[in-house]
C-alpha cells in the first residue's frame, strides 16, 4: 500500500511502518477501542451513503462499511491525532472497494474513462439561454431523489465517485486526489465531465417527466410551460 | 470595477462553486456575477445540480450495521 504518498499533506511526524504495521494490542487497548468509536462510528451513515453509491445494493455496501471499519480499526495506530480523520476513513473505504467490489462489477469503460473524448461522452456545453437555464435549475431541482440517484448510478464510477467526494462530502480537490490516487489534473477533469454528464441526464429525466427544460431539447420555453 | 468577463467566469465556476479558487479570483467571479445574469443562470444550474446530490444521497446506516461493527471491533480487541 503506498500510503507514503496519500499522507503527504497530513503526516508531519510520520508514526510506523506505512501500511504495514500490525495493530499492537497492549494494555491500552481499551482506550484505543474507545478512541476509535467515539471518533470513527460518528462517520458510519456517511460511510455507508458513500458505500452506497459505490456499490449500488445494500448488502455490499454494508460489507464494504464493515471491512472499512475492521481495517481502519487494523491501522489506527497510524493515523496521527489531529489530521483529517474522515478523508482518511474515505481512502480505505475507496481502497477496499476498488480492490474488492470493484473487480466484481466492471464497467465497460473502465480504466480508459479518462481518456475518451468528450464527443465520446456526449453532451454538451451549455449554450442555452439565461431564461431557459432558470427552467432547467427549477426543473432539475423539482426531480425526485430516485432520479437523481439513477443518474448518478449511470455515469461511469471515477467521475461518479470524485463528483460524490466534491459535491456530496464537500472533500476539497487536494483531498479527493488523495483519496482516489490520482492527479489534481484528473480529479478536475472528472469532476467537470462527471457534472456535464449528470446535469445532460438529469435535465433529460426531467424532459421525459414533463418538467420542460431547454436543455436536452430544442424547445422554446414559455413562461408556464416550465414546470408540471 | 474590473470585471473578469464570461469567458474567465465560465471557465473557473466550477471551482468556485466548489470554494477551490483563490480569495482573489473567487472576488472577481463574484462580482463578475453579480453582474450578469448569464453567469448567474449558469452558475445557479451548477449549485442545484449540487444541492439535488446532497438531498438524494442522504442515506442512515441500518441498526444492525452499527452492531455489528462493534461486534467485530469487540472480536478483534479480545482476539489479542
Amino acid at each position: 500500500m503506498s500510503a507514503s504518498t496519500l499522507m503527504e499533506r497530513t503526516a508531519a511526524t510520520p508514526s510506523g511502518v506505512d501500511g504495514l504495521e500490525l495493530p499492537v494490542m497492549t494494555t491500552d487497548t481499551t482506550a484505543t477501542r474507545d478512541l476509535f468509536e467515539a471518533q470513527a462510528m460518528p462517520f458510519i451513515d456517511q460511510l455507508y451513503a458513500a458505500a452506497m453509491r459505490m456499490t449500488r445494493n445494500p448488502s455490499d455496501a454494508q460489507d464494504l462499511v464493515q471491512e472499512t471499519f475492521v481495517k481502519a480499526f487494523a491501522s489506527f495506530k497510524q493515523f496521527e491525532q489531529g489530521t483529517n480523520l474522515k478523508a482518511w476513513l474515505y481512502r480505505i473505504l475507496t481502497n477496499t472497494f476498488i480492490n474488492t467490489y470493484r473487480k466484481k462489477q466492471r464497467e465497460p469503460y473502465q480504466g480508459t474513462i479518462d481518456d475518451l473524448e468528450d464527443w465520446q461522452l456526449g453532451g454538451a456545453e451549455s449554450t442555452t439561454a439565461t431564461s431557459s437555464r432558470s427552467a432547467e435549475a427549477e426543473a432539475i431541482d423539482h426531480l425526485p431523489d430516485s432520479a437523481v440517484k439513477d443518474a448518478l448510478q449511470s455515469i461511469p464510477e471515477d467521475f461518479r465517485l470524485a463528483v460524490y467526494f466534491a459535491d456530496v462530502e464537500g472533500f476539497s480537490y487536494q483531498e479527493i486526489a488523495e483519496i482516489m490516487k490520482t492527479p489534481i489534473g484528473t480529479v478536475m477533469s472528472r469532476l467537470h465531465r462527471g457534472r456535464r454528464l449528470l446535469r445532460e441526464l438529469l435535465a433529460g429525466y426531467a424532459l421525459e417527466r414533463g418538467l420542460g427544460t431547454g436543455q436536452s431539447a430544442p424547445i422554446k420555453k414559455t413562461s408556464g410551460s416550465t414546470r408540471k | 470595477m474590473t470585471d473578469c468577463g464570461c469567458e474567465k467566469a465560465k471557465a473557473e465556476l466550477e471551482e468556485y462553486l466548489h470554494n477551490e479558487l483563490r480569495k482573489e479570483d473567487a472576488i472577481d467571479i463574484r462580482e463578475h456575477l453579480e453582474h450578469c445574469p448569464d453567469c448567474r443562470s449558469e452558475h445557479h444550474v451548477g449549485r442545484t445540480l449540487t444541492e439535488v446530490m446532497q438531498r438524494a444521497c442522504k442515506e442512515t446506516a441500518p441498526e444492525d450495521l452499527r452492531d455489528q461493527v462493534l461486534l467485530r471491533l469487540r472480536a478483534i480487541q479480545s482476539a489479542h
